[in-house]
């Protein structure tokens, strides 16, 4: 029953991330986006992180992208209009590679893992006790540090984006 | 959950120099509403005292070394001596970009605290002992650089090589984190003398297979990052694109860092696999060599040429790795502080000589800068003969250390081959010299405005540190020997 | 003993005048260059005459430079007695020479930039001869390479000078690798660099165990010496290098500079002499090279070239002479050539300084009259290259062909024929330059006392230095000599009957030569055109390298990119739709790819090495 599950939206994740890429239409890219975002959800939440899948229903799904889909809005981006021939032996180039790197990896997992261990579902303490404790503990310097990666960021972002140096 | 998770003074201390950066960083950006316009260059000023502050306390807190937060950092010889080399790097460049900024009408306090913020990154990277530590650490280096490479965004090759540097860089730190979860769902840490004590024990045969797998992952990362073959694609636009202290500043500082934790886990955390990746560091440093030098031999454009030597360097810092052994590791150390001085050199005189809008950036504009500025040309000479390796520069203990460390490790082929490599270099360095000194001035060199005070500072520090490293290497070599035991 | 104080006389010269030369009156710039070198020179004469007869090695040690490891590299200077003789010959006839720029590069500009050079060219050198390890070698082995560069370019608003500095560069870079890469050899084998502990070690080494790895190191050791001292296949920068200055010429690349590659077989003598395979080689090489540089002397019309070619032949000799193991005759032909030489470069100066920088020797003839000083000094030392009995040339020359008999009679006989050709082509330039009537259109006058003087004291040197006894000197450092009257005698005459056929084709029959040459026909052209070896390293090694580069690495790897891709693909990024424009730029995509593809083959590597079926 879990791994049937497990197989629906892991497919469904794959599907919508595909489609992410192919859309042309801003708005049904990040549609797209928010199937992921809630298949990954389902996905973390069988693995027994509960946290992580509530924040990544409220935080990803919820407030990052009602952001991205305001902005959309308000730039009033229409569907993508090619005005660069982009070279067509590349792409399907890069597919075929995609494939491939793709195939190889799920070739070394196939003989290289042992075939009578497989995911333990819900074998994760994951609870927002426990992930809390982890990162005001073990994990805090990344905790506080990622703080100033985000700081760039946003510092970044202005500085591309803005008028005048 | 361990015992005492409070973090100690001595924490504090080991991370102090971040500390210092970051806080500078944001108090600059705080700063700059309170500065009026015509005191823009105290900016440059309070990014130097911050600077050097940091420098100060990495040294301070070498006499204080062990593993703090948790085991997230760990501060050692090797650690301290990156931390040095690229606060370094983050003072030359200051140097050598606030004329820059200037001449292009961008002096702002952002441009500082990116620099501040991506030298603390580097920082990090340094002292990681945690592949989430050395992944932060990574973006935050790597996201202030994109930006710093596109600063000047009105400027179309800014731009271009802003983009192509993030979406390129972003997506091979995909194959970077993919190889860190690799690595996580195999041993079941993130700590890498965790992951060398789970690699070691014994019947652990799935292990080294999912670890090689994970180690290739993260080669790509680093690879990447280092500009190393067949990775390197991105390098020339980006060096080309970017404004020329941003060059300096990349081709140097986050290099170096790359370098660092590339070091440290290869050596840490896959020592017990060295037979798995030492096949492709093997390769890779080959090919980055020959595509690095030859590909430089026909280049015009003399930032895009000294990229290329860039990607050349990279190979033989590879084949220090390729070696894996302490003298090996002593050698690269060795050989990226050389490199630092001699890079930053000659792009501080590219810096100099491109004029506004970087109107000169070929070769031939080069021509009778000898005559016009000997003092600038015969310090670009120093620089040109160390990256040739001519003997009494940093360059030429550099190359010596590392093919010796190569031969030691009976990597004779590699070694001939470098070696031969480093012949052919001689050609296109020597291209440079011979239009500085043998050319009869053209207009760009009749229309040189004399060395800015910030130049001249970044190309005197840099020759006296190439050549200090070319005549006295035993200090640095001594504190590299003794600090390429890493922590296991 | 201070035996620092020598190199670093030239490198102050160097400072002042580098730093300072362009504000210095003349006078001062030559009182700075000329006094570091005579200063230099009296402490070599001083320490010598200290030493006394130097039985053992005097060593002075003066810091650590390198202690990594077990490696341990020191700052040393050694004199032993191979020592004395190069300082002797460096900062002697360097001092004459030096005395003589002054004269000749009185007019030319940047005086301070060649006379600083030159200071720096000197002290590298003497580092070069004190070393006591291989590191500080060839720290002075790159060092006079380096100035040899600059100086052979000196006239650089010439093209054909830039191009010659160039290859003289990038040739001797070919030999640097052998060289450095036997230095690491020597590393890794004995785990010192050090020549004393080197050399010990490899006299201990038993036979059978040590011919494998030190045949390997000197033959990587001798294609250094090939790049720096021209031999074949590396001679090709030598002859133009004749681009510089007459002073360089007569320095850099006829007595001190080339002979480094002498200097340091005979220094690694313990290793070639367990290495029969590399000693044989060095002798073939040696005596190809003589052999082949003497028959292009035979046809080349340019005084400077003619004298070149004979440098290439003479330092042919020397690696026959080291190469099969007479050491001392090798050493001791260095310094007679130093002499010989050094003189018939000046020689050539003086002539081409009073002609007005014209070097053809079409352009010369009937020059005796004009300039007696010059011509009789040019005449003593073309005796002596030829080998003309009691002459320096006949003693260090037969010394070579003696040992040369005893190791293989045929490489005798072309050491001999060698030694005829060489007589007839320098004197037929003496004849071409001095006899007759004059052909040219300049106002030939004789040199001042300043260039005479230097070349009165070398022809004195030329003629007598033979006396001096250095195989005998050297016996203590290298195994005995044969002696063998009868052979020393029969190749001094085939010198004089080279002489004397001189004479005929360009003194008594003229136009006999002219005749010849036509009826050797294509045999003519190919040795005018030097065989045609450097169209055929072009052709074979320089255009494949550089196309291959161009097409291989910049139309594939790098994609057309010189001009193209940086300029901006798309305007400026504001607003998503510009942002997905550059996005979707062919290279992004393309590189992108490029990343895909290098992952792929690093999971298929290791998955094959990693035993995965």
């Amino acid at each position: 029953m879990t791994a049937l599950i497990f197989l629906i939206f892991a497919c469904i994740a794959v599907f919508c991330g595909i489609s992410l890429v192919v859309q042309t239409h801003p708005i049904a890219s990040a549609l797209s986006l928010i199937g992921v975002m809630g298949s990954l959800a389902i996905l973390y939440l069988q693995l027994g992180g509960e946290f992580i899948a509530m924040a990544q229903i409220i935080v990803y799904a919820g407030a990052i992208m009602v952001l991205f889909v305001f902005v959309i809005m308000l730039l009033n981006a229409g569907a993508e209009t090619p005005t660069f021939q982009a070279s067509t032996f590349v792409k399907y180039l890069g597919i075929v590679l995609l494939v491939a790197f793709l195939g190889l990896i799920s070739f070394i997992i196939q003989a290289a893992l042992p075939k009578t261990e497989g995911v333990v579902f819900g074998g994760f303490q994951g609870t927002a006790a426990d992930v809390g404790r982890k990162l005001f503990t073990s994990y805090l310097l990344p905790f506080e540090v990622t703080s100033v990666l985000i700081l760039i960021a946003l510092v970044g972002a202005i500085v591309l984006a803005r008028k005048e140096i | 959950m361990p015992a005492n998770f409070a973090p100690s003074a001595a924490d504090y201390l080991r991370i102090l120099p971040e500390i210092i950066m970051t806080v500078a960083g944001v108090l600059i950006m705080l700063l700059e509403g309170w500065l009026g316009e015509n005191k823009k260059r105290n900016l440059s000023v309070q990014t130097f005292v911050a600077f050097a502050a940091a420098l100060v306390s990495a040294v301070a807190a070498n006499g204080n070394p062990g593993l703090s937060f948790s085991n997230m950092l760990i501060v050692d010889g090797f650690a301290t001596f990156f931390r040095v080399l690229v606060i370094a790097v983050g003072i030359l460049s200051l140097f050598s970009a606030t004329q820059y900024l200037k001449r292009e009408h961008a002096e702002s306090s952002e441009y500082y605290a990116l620099l501040l913020f991506s030298v603390t990154g580097q920082c990090i990277m340094a002292t990681a002992n945690e592949l989430i530590m050395i992944f932060i650490g990574l973006e935050i280096s790597s996201i202030a650089t994109y930006v710093l490479a596109g600063y000047l965004r009105d400027d179309k090759r800014n731009n271009e090589a802003a983009l192509k540097y993030f979406l390129l860089g972003s997506f091979a730190t995909a194959f970077l984190l993919y190889g860190i979860a690799w690595i996580y769902g195999t041993t079941g840490s993130t700590n890498l003398s965790t992951i060398r004590i789970a690699l070691l024990t014994p019947g652990s045969e799935t292990n080294v297979i999912l670890a090689g797998t994970a180690a290739a992952l993260m080669f790509v990362g680093f690879a990447f990052k280092v500009s190393a073959a067949p990775f390197q694609i991105w390098a020339p636009d980006v060096y080309q694109g970017a404004p020329a202290p941003v060059t300096l500043f990349m081709s140097a500082g986050p290099k170096a860092a790359a370098f660092a934790v590339f070091l440290r886990v290869f050596m840490t955390a896959f020592g017990p696999i060295t037979s798995r990746w030492e096949p492709f560091v093997w390769s890779s440093a080959l090919l980055t060599m020959i595509i690095g030098n030859f590909a430089a031999l026909m280049q015009t454009n003399i930032k895009r040429l000294l990229a290329y030597s860039s990607i050349a360097n990279a190979g033989y810092v590879m084949v220090a790795i390729a070696a894996d052994s302490q003298i090996g590791v002593a050698a690269a150390m060795f050989y990226l502080a050389a490199y630092a001085f001699m890079n930053i050199g000659a792009f501080a005189v590219v810096t100099h000589f491109s004029r506004q809008g970087e109107k000169f950036v070929n070769v031939e504009d080069l021509a009778g800068l000898g005559w016009k500025q000997p003092v600038t040309a015969a310090l670009f000479s120093i620089f040109l003969l160390s990256l040739i390796g001519v003997p009494l520069t940093g360059g030429f203990f550099g190359k010596f250390y590392i093919f010796k460390a190569a031969l030691d490790a009976n990597l004779v082929w590699l070694t001939v081959l470098g070696l031969l490599n480093s012949a052919v270099a001689a050609y296109y360095y020597l291209r440079i010299l011979v239009v500085m000194y043998m050319k009869e001035p053209g207009e760009a060199t009749l229309s040189l405005q004399p060395v800015g005070v910030g130049i001249a500072a970044t190309l005197w520090i840099s020759a006296v540190g190439t050549l200090v490293l070319g005549i006295f290497p035993s200090v640095v070599l001594n504190f590299a020997t003794a600090s390429s035991a890493l922590v296991k | 003993m201070n035996l620092w104080l020598i190199p670093i006389f030239p490198l102050l010269g160097f400072l002042l005048n580098g730093l300072l030369g362009r504000r210095l009156p003349k006078a001062m710039i030559n009182l700075i260059a000329l006094g570091s070198v005579a200063l230099s020179f009296a402490w070599v004469v001083k320490t010598l005459v200290g030493l006394g007869p130097i039985e053992t090695k005097y060593i002075e040690h003066y810091c650590t430079w390198i202690q990594s490891g077990t490696l341990n590299i020191s700052v040393d200077f050694a004199v032993d007695r191979l020592t004395a003789i190069m300082l002797m010959v460096v900062t002697g006839v360097g001092l004459l020479i030096h005395i003589y720029a002054a004269g000749y590069m009185e007019h030319e500009g940047g005086y301070y930039r060649f006379f600083a050079y030159f200071n720096l060219f000197m002290f590298f050198m003497l580092v070069l001869v004190l070393a006591q390890n291989y590191l500080l070698l060839f720290v002075g082995w790159e060092g006079v390479g380096l100035c040899s560069y600059l100086l052979i370019g000196f006239y650089f608003t010439e093209q054909f000078a830039t191009t010659a500095g160039n290859k003289a560069f990038i040739v001797n870079r070919i030999g640097d690798f052998g060289f450095s890469l036997a230095v690491f050899l020597i590393v890794r084998q004995f785990g010192t660099l050090d020549f004393t502990k080197v050399f010990d070690a490899a006299k201990g080494l038993p036979a059978e165990a040590s011919t494998g790895i030190l045949t390997i190191i000197t033959l990587l050791l001798l294609v250094g010496a090939a790049g720096k001292s021209a031999q074949i296949p590396l001679y090709v920068w030598l002859p133009d290098a004749m681009a510089g200055p007459t002073p360089v010429s007569a320095l850099i690349h006829a007595a001190t500079m080339v002979t480094a590659g002498v200097y340091m077989i005979a220094r690694s003598a313990s290793l070639f002499s367990k290495a029969p395979i590399t000693m044989d080689t060095v002798a073939v090489i040696g005596l190809a090279t003589a052999f082949f540089a003497a028959t292009i002397g035979l046809a080349q019309t340019d005084i400077k070239k003619v004298f070149a070619y004979s440098t290439v032949s003479q330092l042919g000799y020397m690696f026959l002479g080291v190469g099969v193991g007479a050491f001392s005759a090798g050493i001791f032909h260095l310094m007679t050539h130093a002499f010989f030489k050094a003189l018939l470069f000046l020689g050539a100066g003086a002539v081409i300084h009073g002609l007005h920088g014209e070097q053809e020797l079409g352009q010369m003839g009937g020059l005796f009259k004009h300039m007696k000083i010059t011509a009789i000094t040019l005449f003593c030392a073309s005796l002596a290259i030829s080998g003309f009995p009691f002459t320096s040339g006949f003693f260090s020359k037969d010394a070579i062909l003696v040992a040369a008999y005893e190791h293989a009679p045929w490489m005798y006989w072309v050491g001999v024929l060698t030694a005829g050709m060489t007589a007839f082509y320098v004197f037929r330039a003496w004849f071409l330059a001095f006899t007759g009537d004059y052909r040219g259109h300049a106002h030939p006058h004789e040199s001042p006392l300043v260039m005479t003087g230097p070349l009165m004291i070398l022809a004195v040197l030329s003629l007598a230095g033979g006396f001096i006894n250095i195989p005998h000197f050297l016996e203590p450092m290298f195994a005995e000599r044969a002696e063998n009257q009868g052979l020393a005698w029969l190749s001094a005459g085939v010198g004089i009957l080279g002489i004397l056929l001189a004479y005929v084709f360009y003194v008594a029959k003229r136009g006999l030569a002219d005749s010849f040459a036509k009826a050797a026909g294509g045999l003519y052209t190919l040795v005018y055109n030097k065989y045609f070896v450097d169209e055929a390293y072009d052709a074979t090694v320089v255009e494949p390298l550089i196309e291959g580069s161009r097409t291989v690495l910049w139309r594939g790897v790098d994609a057309g990119l010189i001009d193209g891709t940086v300029n901006g693909v798309g305007t400026r990024s504001r607003g998503i739709g510009s942002i997905l424009r550059l996005a979707q730029s062919g290279n992004i995509r393309s590189y992108a790819a490029w990343v895909v593809l290098g992952s792929i083959a690093l999971l298929l590597a290791i998955g094959f090495s990693g035993g995965l079926r």
